[in-house]
C-alpha cells in the first residue's frame, strides 16, 4: 500500500501551491485555517468537486498520518424498493476520504452517531480504493466477522472498532478491508471485512482483537461469514440466481 | 592501533528538555527515523500504530475540529434531520419496512 512517509517528506512550499489551486473548492476550509493560524496549518488536501469523485487526501502539516487512507460511506435502503446489485450501488454514497487522524475527526465529529440513525441505514469505513461491496476485487475472496448488538450499544462499539482499525491494532498485514455498522429494526450489527476468508490465522487474530478492543457484553455472539456464503444466502432468500452477486 | 591503558572518561549524552503545552509544538521529526513510527514499531515493520487514548486525545486539537470541506449534506446524517413531520414520515417508513424486511441479515420472517 501507499507509503505515507513520502507525503511527509514533501516541501512546505510545494504544498502551498497545491492549496492555491484548490482554493475555490476549499474556501471554507481556508477561512477556518486563517482563524486558527498559530502555525502553518496549510492543508494539503486537494479538494475536487464531488461529481469527479477524485478527492485525494494527504496528511496536512502537523497532522498525524494514518497507515492507509480511508473513506466513509453511507447507505440507506428505502422500504419497498427491491434490493439488487444496481440499487445497492446507487444507494450507497461516499461521504469523504481522509489521510490523517485529525482529518478523521473532522469527518467523524460532523456525522451523526450510528445509534441516532433512523431506518435501515449503514455507515461503512473502508480503505481508499476498496468499495464496500462484495464484488470489489479486495472483497471477492473475503469475509467478515459480524457482531449483533442489542439497541444502545452501536455508537460506542462502532467508535471503538474504527479507532482500532485506524490505529492498526489488528496486526494482520494488508488483510483488513473495512468496517460496517448496520442499523436495523430491533438490533444493530457491526462487522469488519477482510480479504482472505480462508486465512484462518488472520481470522483468529481479528476475532481476538475484536474481543480485546470492543468490551462486548458477555455472551455476545461473534460469527464469521464468507461473502460467497452471504451471496448464496441472499440468492436463496430472494429465489434468484445471479452470477454477479447482489446485496 | 595501540591500546591505551587509561580508561576513557565517560560523558553524558547531550540532551535537551522541551516542555510542550500543546501537541502542535511537537517537532515533526520527533522520534522518527525514516520509515519509523512516532509511538511504536512492529518487528521489521514500519506500521503507523496509534492506541485508542492517543486517537481520542487528537480530537481536541484545533485542526481536528473544523468541518471538512466537501462534506455532503445528508439530512439526518451530516446535517440535522428535516422538519419534525419528516421524522413522522421516517417512523412510518420504519413500520412499513418492518413488515417487508427481506434483508439477508434477518433471522426470520414475520407475518403481521
Amino acid at each position: 500500500m501507499n507509503n505515507k512517509f513520502d507525503a511527509l517528506k514533501d516541501d512546505d512550499s510545494g504544498d502551498h501551491d497545491q492549496d492555491q489551486g484548490s482554493q475555490k473548492d476549499c474556501e471554507k476550509e481556508k477561512n477556518d485555517n486563517d482563524e486558527d493560524d498559530d502555525q502553518n496549518t496549510a492543508k494539503k488536501k486537494v479538494c475536487v468537486s464531488p461529481k469527479y469523485n477524485a478527492t485525494i487526501a494527504v496528511p496536512g502539516v502537523g497532522e498525524h498520518p494514518l497507515q492507509y487512507n480511508y473513506s466513509f460511506w453511507y447507505s440507506r435502503r428505502t422500504p419497498g424498493r427491491p434490493a439488487s446489485t444496481q440499487s445497492y450501488e446507487s444507494n450507497i454514497k461516499q461521504i469523504g476520504s481522509f489521510a490523517s487522524v485529525e482529518q478523521f475527526w473532522r469527518f467523524y465529529s460532523h456525522m451523526i452517531r450510528p445509534g441516532d440513525l433512523t431506518g435501515h441505514s449503514d455507515f461503512h469505513l473502508f480503505k481508499e480504493g476498496i468499495k464496500p461491496m462484495w464484488e470489489d476485487d479486495a472483497n471477492k475472496l473475503g469475509g467478515k466477522w459480524i457482531i449483533r448488538l442489542r439497541k444502545g450499544l452501536a455508537s460506542r462499539c462502532w467508535e471503538n472498532l474504527i479507532l482500532a482499525m485506524l490505529g492498526e491494532q489488528f496486526m494482520v498485514g494488508e488483510e483488513i478491508c473495512g468496517a460496517v455498522v448496520s442499523v436495523r429494526f430491533q438490533e444493530d450489527i457491526i462487522s469488519i471485512w477482510n480479504k482472505t476468508a480462508s486465512d484462518q490465522a488472520t481470522i483468529t487474530r481479528i476475532r481476538d482483537t475484536l474481543r480485546r478492543v470492543l468490551n462486548l457484553p458477555p455472551n455476545t455472539i461473534m460469527e464469521y461469514k464468507t461473502h460467497t456464503d452471504s451471496i448464496k444466502a441472499w440468492e436463496d432468500f430472494h429465489g434468484l440466481v445471479n452470477a454477479v452477486g447482489g446485496r | 592501533m595501540t591500546t591505551n591503558a587509561q580508561e576513557a572518561k565517560s560523558c553524558p549524552i547531550p540532551t535537551r528538555v522541551l516542555t510542550l503545552k500543546d501537541w502542535s509544538q511537537l517537532p515533526d521529526c520527533y522520534s522518527q527515523t525514516p520509515g519509523g513510527t512516532l509511538f511504536s514499531t512492529t518487528p521489521g515493520g514500519t506500521r503507523i500504530i496509534y492506541d485508542r487514548k492517543f486517537l481520542l486525545d487528537c480530537r481536541n486539537s484545533p485542526i481536528a475540529r473544523t468541518p471538512p470541506c466537501c462534506l455532503p449534506q445528508i439530512p439526518g446524517v451530516t446535517v440535522p434531520a428535516l422538519h419534525p413531520l419528516g421524522k413522522l414520515q421516517e417512523l412510518k417508513e420504519e413500520l412499513e419496512e418492518e413488515e417487508k424486511d427481506l434483508g439477508d441479515d434477518s433471522q426470520f420472517e414475520m407475518d403481521i
